[in-house]
């Protein structure tokens, strides 16, 4: 009786401490590494979904003809070694490189290219709205196994700035997993046919997903095969907290997800290191343009001038930076704006003067995301800021979808919200676009501003040919969308992760959804 | 008897029914279009539109509601618009991680709070029974996500003694799923190590859910017991000279059983709505998580899936203890 105790005692002491101890995941004696974020992933498949935590992992299992590197972001030769361009700015033809291969020694050719655009057209969801406008999947052609040529419906000189985020899928596995016409989408969203460095080894959508790496990896990997890590593994961990603590453990490599204070407070933690990069988020409050007392200009202008800016780098620690422009520094064609709004009462007072609301005496409701503690602390920055004027503020923190769905409609809406948005590339028409009078409605497009001129400007400048002409275009757009200050144009937070000292080779890109990081060029240091 | 079923399980219909009502109405007139928040910010309206048709959002309320119940009926408890999964199949994945959770929970409330109870009455009046009372209280008063939280930081943060959250450490491969709770398949597959794993992890938020449990249970095991150990027949028992372990166990929880059996269902129930909060606070797999991830993107199909899962459950288990009820005391079957 007392053996079989003292045996149960060992036996449970034995899993506790396993438990505790700081032991890192190992393939022999190969590392793996272990990020930790709080969003899960769902959906693999890189035609149907995409955010920070998806595609993190959409490209780690698959490639495109191009990829997004370093800061600032620049495009380089992936599948495709290179390309050319007609001189109408019409048909872009990819040669592609003559080693790639699917994870299953598939080859990876021009017909795979050709069927994965089409199928991405056609599907109509994550990333097609990129190219939807501008390239019908009949002039998508294999010229030979090795050239693939697309010929857009007008020029569109962003085009290439939107291919790294297609990535390739293995035709012939796709199609025989294709079930009811669906184009291989159940399969894909919990398998992959891609021909990426790692492959899934395990995946549970709400808790992990495990992957390893493909010692044969086409492309070789930049590291030395000696440093390739064994695999990566993606930990979703919903609360900051205890993801925090999961680094000190030593059971996770690298975390984000972080407030401003929990990255302070581990940037002092011994063995534990921080990046601090200017990201490409620009935060911004947007006005409902289209109703209420918001739809006047002058109160817009108002509010943009009794805005308290440095307060919102306060809010970060410090981690961040004032918008000069509605573009983000990284994206082509910015420039700082010359006027940009900065606290001036005796300038708000002027433009409150032009509106009804000389006096104030108004109340404008301020809707941000429950939960997010930096949106929270603008809309009390906010509340602060228009006292000054008259105007009271409604801070309102509501969950996500009732934010979308208050926002979708100009009628009835939050005269301002709090708003992240990540351009997807580093062509200023993504984010010009996103104040065409056809976004309203969109997350990008809460502000329902309807500007005629603007749309004509966003749209002669998204076919322009001469790069040198089409950025000066671009300088008269932002010049005249911060004139009709759709949005309070706040700040630009910096990209943070934390991570073990022992974590070699990231790589920051401002391009990348916030949190997502490459995995392909990283290790841990023996 | 069995007049006294067929009522029952006609009751059980009609709420049945009433919660699939009530969670289509909850879940529709809540200001979200889960289409929306599927196709992501950089969506066109058409790409949103077409979601929209997909799934049927576009079409009248009541037409919606009517193909739900047919699906229904047909055991389709539709797609997730978020994911393209089919409910069903998620639901089967999910609902063994947080049943395995509430037996686990459950096991250890019914042994700790009957017991309690019993030693709590037997010395009546003492610093044991004071004690036993104060876990009582507490255990309903405090909140399951504030002890959630406070235990992770003493166990898991200051002490490291155990697991801050999650079914398994992230490098341990899950056994291949049998009955698909983990710590039974592991012992099933021959993976000792990993259900001793397993059952380490599950030890905090099966504790966490269990304390509600253990404190009802404990009260009225301790109420039920004062009552039984006062009446006439266990003193004549005692005077005849009958074992006093026996005349605990044997004789007066026997009859104390009937209303802890009670509450037993009834806390089951509520066991499996609190793994919401607790599956959260531990990232444990299970249902609980699955219908709070759905919930915040307005996926109306996850989120009344799992729902009808729990009501289903729930309703079960409160049959169950009906029927128990009714057999322990045959008055009820009469009235």
């Amino acid at each position: 009786m007392r053996r079989r105790t003292l045996l149960a005692a060992t036996t449970a002491s034995g899993a506790l401490a396993a438990t505790r101890a700081n032991a890192f995941v190992t393939q022999g004696k190969r590392r793996t590494l272990v990020f930790s974020g709080g969003q899960p992933v769902p959906v693999l498949d890189p035609h149907v979904k995409y955010d920070y935590s998806t595609r993190m992992m959409q490209q780690s299992l698959y490639d495109a003809l191009l990829k997004y590197v370093g800061n600032p972001p620049r495009i380089i030769p992936w599948l495709a070694r290179s390309w050319d361009v007609s001189k109408d700015g019409l048909t872009y033809t990819f040669h592609l490189v003559e080693n790639a291969k699917f994870h299953n020694g598939d080859p990876l050719d021009a017909e795979a290219v050709r069927f994965s655009f089409e199928r991405g057209l056609k599907l109509d969801k994550g990333v097609a709205w990129m190219l939807k406008a501008h390239l019908d999947p009949s002039q998508i052609k294999a010229v030979d196994a090795h050239t693939v040529s697309m010929t857009l419906k007008q020029p569109f000189p962003g085009f290439l700035s939107f291919v790294p985020w297609w990535f390739i899928v293995n035709p012939k596995q796709v199609m025989a997993e294709a079930k009811n016409g669906d184009d291989g989408q159940a399969f894909l969203t919990a398998h992959e046919a891609g021909s990426g460095p790692f492959r899934i080894n395990r995946w549970d959508p709400q808790a992990a997903m495990v992957l390893d790496a493909v010692p044969d990896y086409w492309r070789g990997w930049e590291e030395g095969a000696a440093n390739r890590p064994a695999g990566v593994i993606f930990q979703v961990i919903r609360e900051p907290a205890p993801r925090r603590e999961a680094l000190l453990h030593g059971s996770v490599d690298m975390i984000t997800d972080m407030s401003p204070d929990d990255y302070d407070a581990l940037a002092k933690m011994p063995g534990i290191r921080v990046t601090d990069d200017a990201g490409m988020t620009p935060f911004t409050v947007m006005f409902n343009c289209a109703w209420g007392p918001t739809a006047d200009v002058n109160l817009r202008r108002a509010i943009a001038f009794a805005m308290d800016y440095e307060a919102l780098i306060a809010i970060e620690n410090g981690h961040a930076r004032l918008l000069d422009s509605p573009f983000p520094p990284a994206l082509e064609g910015h420039i700082a704006v010359p006027g940009m709004p900065r606290k001036n009462l005796a300038r708000a007072k002027q433009f409150l003067a032009r509106t009804k609301y000389a006096k104030g005496g108004l109340t404008l409701d301020y809707l941000y995301v429950a939960g997010l503690e930096v949106e929270r602390q603008v809309g009390l920055t906010i509340l602060a800021s228009l006292k000054p004027l008259g105007i009271k503020v409604n801070v309102q923190g509501v969950p996500w979808p009732t934010v979308m769905a208050r926002g979708a409609k100009a009628e009835g809406g939050p005269a301002m919200i709090g708003v992240y948005v990540t351009p997807v590339s580093t062509d200023p028409d993504v984010v010009a676009s996103q104040y065409a009078a056809s976004a309203a409605g969109s997350y990008w497009g809460m502000h329902h501003l309807a500007d005629p001129t603007l749309d004509r400007m966003i749209a002669a400048a998204r076919v322009e040919l001469d790069h040198a002409k089409r950025m000066a275009m671009y300088a008269e757009i932002q010049k005249r969308i911060v004139a009709l200050q759709p949005a309070i144009f706040g700040m630009l937070e910096n990209r943070r992760w934390a991570m073990k000292s022992d974590v070699e080779g990231f790589v920051f890109s401002p391009v990348r959804l916030t949190g997502e990081v490459d995995f392909y060029p990283m290790w841990i240091k023996a | 008897m069995i007049r006294f079923l067929a009522r029952r399980l006609a009751f059980l219909l009609l709420s049945l029914a009433g919660l699939v009502v009530l969670t289509f109405v909850i879940s529709h007139v809540a200001p979200a279009d889960p289409a929306t928040l599927a196709a992501g910010p950089d969506a066109t309206a058409g790409m949103i539109a077409a979601i929209r048709h997909q799934y049927g959002l576009d079409r009248p309320l009541p037409v919606q509601f009517l193909l739900y119940v047919e699906a229904l009926a047909r055991l389709d408890l539709g797609h997730s618009v978020a994911t393209g999964h089919a409910v069903a199949a998620d639901l089967a994945v999910y609902l063994p991680a947080t049943l395995e959770l509430v037996l686990l929970a459950m096991g250890f409330a019914v042994v700790a709070g009957v017991a309690l109870g019993i030693f709590a009455a037997i010395r009546r009046g003492g610093i044991a029974d004071h004690a036993a009372r104060i876990l009582a209280v507490s255990g309903i008063a405090v909140p399951a996500f504030w002890i959630a939280l406070i235990l992770q930081l003493l166990f898991s943060v200051h002490w490291r003694l155990l697991p801050i959250g999650g079914q398994l450490p992230v490098a341990v491969a899950p056994p291949r799923p049998l009955t698909g709770m983990v710590i039974l398949d592991a012992l099933l597959r021959g993976r000792p190590a990993v259900a001793t794993t397993a059952l380490v992890h599950a030890l905090l938020p099966a504790f966490v859910l269990a304390l509600p449990c253990l404190a009802s249970i404990l009260r009225i095991t301790r109420q039920e017991m004062i009552e039984v150990l006062a009446a006439h027949y266990v003193r004549t028992a005692r005077a005849q000279g009958v074992a006093p372990l026996r005349v605990v166990t044997r004789l007066a929880l026997r009859n104390a059983m009937v209303p802890i059996l009670a509450m037993i269902g009834l806390r089951f129930g509520f066991m499996l709505g609190t793994t919401v909060l607790v599956e959260t606070v531990f990232d444990w797999p299970g249902l609980g998580l699955y219908a709070v991830t759905s919930a915040t993107s307005a996926d109306f199909a996850p989120v009344m899936g799992a729902t009808l899962a729990i009501g289903v459950l729930f309703m079960l288990a409160t049959l169950a203890v009906d029927v128990l009820y009714a057999l322990a005391d045959p008055r009820l079957r009469v009235s």
